[in-house]
């Protein structure tokens, strides 16, 4: 699963530390998500859009073929 | 608050290894090869868990969780490999040594085995995972 979190973190000129700490997390997991290793939770998922101020499906590119 | 406890529990605990470690050298008189190996297996598995803790007190201080969704999951992961390597090494390891090297294991062996085994694929596949992200 592809993401825009990088692009996103740009646009508010947040550190993947900063993000991870709006959303409660470690941040080497922001750094996994963002690389497509790890796929987070729905609540996760949403957290991190709130964070973001956007929604899950602008954030999260789903490849169904893969 | 949780997770401080949790720290403080496992450096107590490492620290009580050790400690027992250091009196079971001392009474034991001359090591021999097997409890040379298994002492530094133990070893082992205490500096591990002292990075891990280590790791967890250092994401405190910057204010971040010491565990979150994605290390419960590597946990529950490391957990049933762990557990996998446990019973595997309680069956293969009497058949191993009385097929190959003709000597029946005593149930105080097998079980120190068991738990190095379990305990080192435990920590070897918690850090890998944790590594990779899976």
């Amino acid at each position: 699963m592809k993401t825009r979190i990088k692009e996103f973190r740009a646009r508010y000129d947040l550190t993947q530390e900063d993000l991870a700490r709006k959303v409660g997390v470690r941040r080497e997991t922001i750094l996994f998500i963002e690389k497509g290793k790890y796929n987070p939770s729905l609540k996760l998922a949403y957290d991190i859009a709130q964070a973001l101020n956007t929604t899950i499906d602008e954030l999260f590119i789903f490849n169904e073929n893969k | 608050m949780k997770d401080k406890i949790g720290i403080v529990v496992g450096i107590g605990i490492a620290v009580l290894v050790l400690v027992t470690l250091y009196f079971y050298v001392q009474n034991i008189g001359n090591l021999e090869l097997e409890e040379i190996i298994s002492i530094i297996i133990v070893i082992i598995l205490v500096a591990l868990v002292l990075y891990i803790l280590w790791d967890r007190i250092k994401n405190i201080k910057r204010g971040l969780p010491a565990q979150d969704e994605r290390l419960k999951i590597t946990n529950y992961k490391a957990c049933y490999y762990g557990f996998i390597a446990s019973i595997w090494s309680a069956v293969l390891s009497p058949l191993v040594s009385g097929i190959f090297f003709d000597y029946e294991l005593e149930g105080h062996y097998v079980t120190a085995i068991v738990v190095l085994c379990g305990g080192l694929a435990f920590m070897i596949s918690y850090l890998y995972l944790a590594w990779q992200g899976k």
